[in-house]
């Protein structure tokens, strides 16, 4: 059966005690600033045309404010005086199934929490806090895509989200040491597993060792260049938390702890989150809400990082080596959503040639349509591809041949719109970029010993 | 009912109005508040100057950008509105005094004010009703809330005009004060604190200012 036949049996089947728990549900996620959120909007309609659903479908159920209004419609409902009493004048509704089903359309289908149309508003609504708070209120009734719930469960259940063994990731680990050493030509070039003490813990998105090691041995490149004392670690390594995007902060707090239990078993001092759009949102700035504590140590991303490292004089690079036009992708969740704006920029200008920005950037560019757990729903493809139609103009009008993301969410978003809108860029993270920029020392091999660094 | 008795319902429909919509915004912190645990990059305070000075300005954002003709509808039907309710205040100050209309040279400016109101607030009402797209996202309360205002300010600017018409005006006050808290123009007294908390949120990942 289909996920959205599932999930329409789901909502038929639902019990009207069931309904009137859906609500006290959303009551709990809600919060003081959503209730506030949810009452403020006025429907001026002007954020339609920062949504990219709407600005490629032009449906009115994917204007923002009518998203919202999904949403507010019952809580006028239930929470509202006047909308218990006078419904028809203030658009209250009964929470009922057909009501569910526009808030599975409207918060899973249509939305990809990216926030621009927030930044867009006129009165100041935070829409994807909103629709987070429907995500976690349909994840608690049973009513979330079941391939979006399965990338939570795998994480909880195996550490990771794709389910890759310890022995797997140690291998992985161990062949792409060794491709560096060859990269670097230095048989002394490590990828440090478990190192107690090690002033950085580095982590990574899953996609890396499985699909994308070349990823994982830029990192480690940069590492190398930079002679930082760094370390993997041989569990609670993921960097992902798709509990950021199913709205169940328990299970998204149980999978940031294994980020947080990584550094308290290897007492390490800095905690960077590889290129992952997401994972940097998720444990920089929703783990601390989600387990009600502060960690004891700095949260950073691999972007802010590296720039300190060229900021520090510790890596030299050749911008020769690329002169193609690049263009830089801006994830919602690093730049709008994380704050970090600037370090990806500047790391961009030092190693390359051509750097054009997209129109708009920064924290009003647009969301690539793979965020907010889109790729993970198989149901809404078609609609993630066509939504994603906006960025692929944004990247067709730069001219660029190479398009730099520094999220693995927007880099398989950005691969697909490749093909589908045969854009014939190449993509790249932002670390690749600089791997491949990086001028590295000469290392001679003692007398007699014979590498070969090509294999 | 006479003048007296006018004015006295206005200032109780105010009382009532201002009393419900605290009500309101006071009730939303039953549905929980806890305070940032994460680390901020940026400063909340400064993300909250933010969202209320330059990131209101049309060029911060692009909804405003992109039309400025409806953001300036909205401004002067905002304006028009805060002038009918100073000739409101203006009525009820001075009409013990034999004044009960300011002076002439305010009595223009507030006129123009007015007339803009009106014809932002009529403008809205009828972009609203011929666009499918905004038709789409309103509900009753969206038509009934503008024709409210824009009659509350029309009777203000008749009464600038004709030097008359005062019940009128009283009258048209006593009923939008009392739809205030119940409709969308709850927002007069929820936009601050949401534009806070938005502020806040965004200030302290040190996304507000934002860069352009």
């Amino acid at each position: 059966m289909a996920d959205n036949e599932t999930l329409d049996a789901k909502i038929e089947a639902l019990t009207a005690e069931e309904l009137a728990r859906g609500l006290d549900i959303f009551r709990q996620k809600l919060g003081a600033a959503g209730a506030l959120w949810l009452q403020t909007c006025v429907h001026c309609g002007l954020c339609a045309e920062s949504c990219h659903y709407f600005l490629t479908d032009h449906e009115p159920q994917s204007i923002p404010a009518h998203k919202l209004e999904q949403v507010a419609s019952a809580f006028r409902g239930r929470y509202t005086l006047v909308g218990r009493l006078a419904p028809a004048l203030t658009g209250a509704r009964p929470f009922d199934r057909d009501l569910v089903r526009a808030w599975v359309d409207a918060a899973f289908g249509r939305c990809s929490t990216c926030g621009r149309c927030s930044l867009n508003c006129t009165t100041g609504v935070n829409v994807p806090a909103v629709m987070r708070a429907a995500r976690a209120t349909l994840t608690e009734m049973g009513l979330i895509p079941a391939d979006l719930q399965q990338v939570v469960t795998t994480a909880l259940e195996t550490g990771n989200n794709m389910a890759i063994t310890r022995e797997d990731w140690l291998d992985t680990v161990q062949w792409i040491e060794e491709e560096t050493q060859g990269a670097v030509n230095d048989p002394a070039a490590r990828i440090p597993v478990d190192k107690h003490g090690a002033n950085i813990l580095f982590t990574v998105n899953p996609r890396e060792p499985k699909f994308f090691p070349l990823g994982m041995q830029a990192s480690a490149t940069v590492f190398y260049a930079a002679g930082e004392d760094w370390t993997v670690a041989s569990e609670g390594w993921d960097l992902t938390n798709y509990g950021l995007f199913s709205g169940n902060n328990a299970e998204g707090g149980a999978i940031a702890r294994n980020l947080l239990d990584s550094m308290d078993r290897l007492g390490c001092r800095t905690l960077v989150i590889g290129e992952c759009g997401h994972g940097f949102a998720s444990a920089r700035w929703e783990a601390a809400e989600w387990l009600r504590e502060r960690p004891g140590f700095r949260i950073i991303s691999f972007l802010e990082l590296m720039e300190d490292y060229f900021r520090q004089g510790r890596l030299k690079v050749d911008p020769s080596r690329l002169t193609d036009r690049v263009t830089l992708h801006d994830p919602c969740n690093t730049v709008r959503q994380g704050g970090i704006s600037e370090p990806q920029r500047s790391i961009l200008r030092r190693c390359v040639t051509d750097f054009v920005e997209m129109t708009p950037n920064r924290a009003e560019n647009f969301c690539c349509g793979g965020g907010g757990g889109q790729l993970a729903m198989a149901q809404y493809r078609d609609r993630r591809l066509q939504a994603g139609g906006v960025k692929a103009e944004q990247i067709r009008a730069t001219g660029a041949r190479v398009v730099v993301a520094p999220c693995h969410n927007c880099i398989d978003q950005l691969m697909e719109l490749n093909r589908e809108y045969k854009l014939g860029v190449v993509i790249k993270t932002v670390a690749e970029i600089v791997a491949d920029a990086l001028v590295l020392p000469t290392i001679t091999p003692p007398a007699g010993e014979d590498h070969d660094v090509t294999s | 009912m006479g003048d007296a008795g006018l004015r006295l319902g206005v200032a109780i429909c105010a009382v009532l109005a201002a009393v419900a919509l605290l009500l309101q915004v006071v009730r939303t912190r039953s549905f929980g508040t806890r305070p940032p645990m994460a680390e901020a990059q940026g400063s909340a305070l400064r993300g909250i100057l933010y969202a209320f000075g330059p990131g209101m300005a049309p060029s911060a954002k692009e909804s405003t950008r992109t039309h400025p003709v409806v953001y300036a509808l909205g401004v002067g039907y905002h304006l028009g509105i805060f002038t009918a309710f100073g000739v409101l205040v203006w009525s009820m100050r001075d009409a013990a005094a034999g004044s009960a209309l300011p002076p002439a040279p305010v009595r223009q400016v507030a006129l123009v004010l007015t007339a803009l109101g009106m014809i932002g607030g009529i403008s809205l009402l009828v972009r609203r009703a011929r666009g499918p797209l905004l038709r789409a996202i309103s509900i009753p309360d969206d038509y009934l809330a503008n024709l409210l205002t824009t009659a509350f300010i029309a009777l203000a600017g008749l009464r600038l005009l004709a030097g008359s018409l005062e019940r009128a005006l009283l009258v048209g006050a006593m009923l939008l004060l009392l739809y205030i808290p119940l409709g969308k123009i709850r927002h007069c007294l929820f936009f601050f604190p949401a534009r806070w908390n938005l502020g806040r949120h965004y200030g302290r990942r040190g996304t507000f200012p934002l860069r352009h």
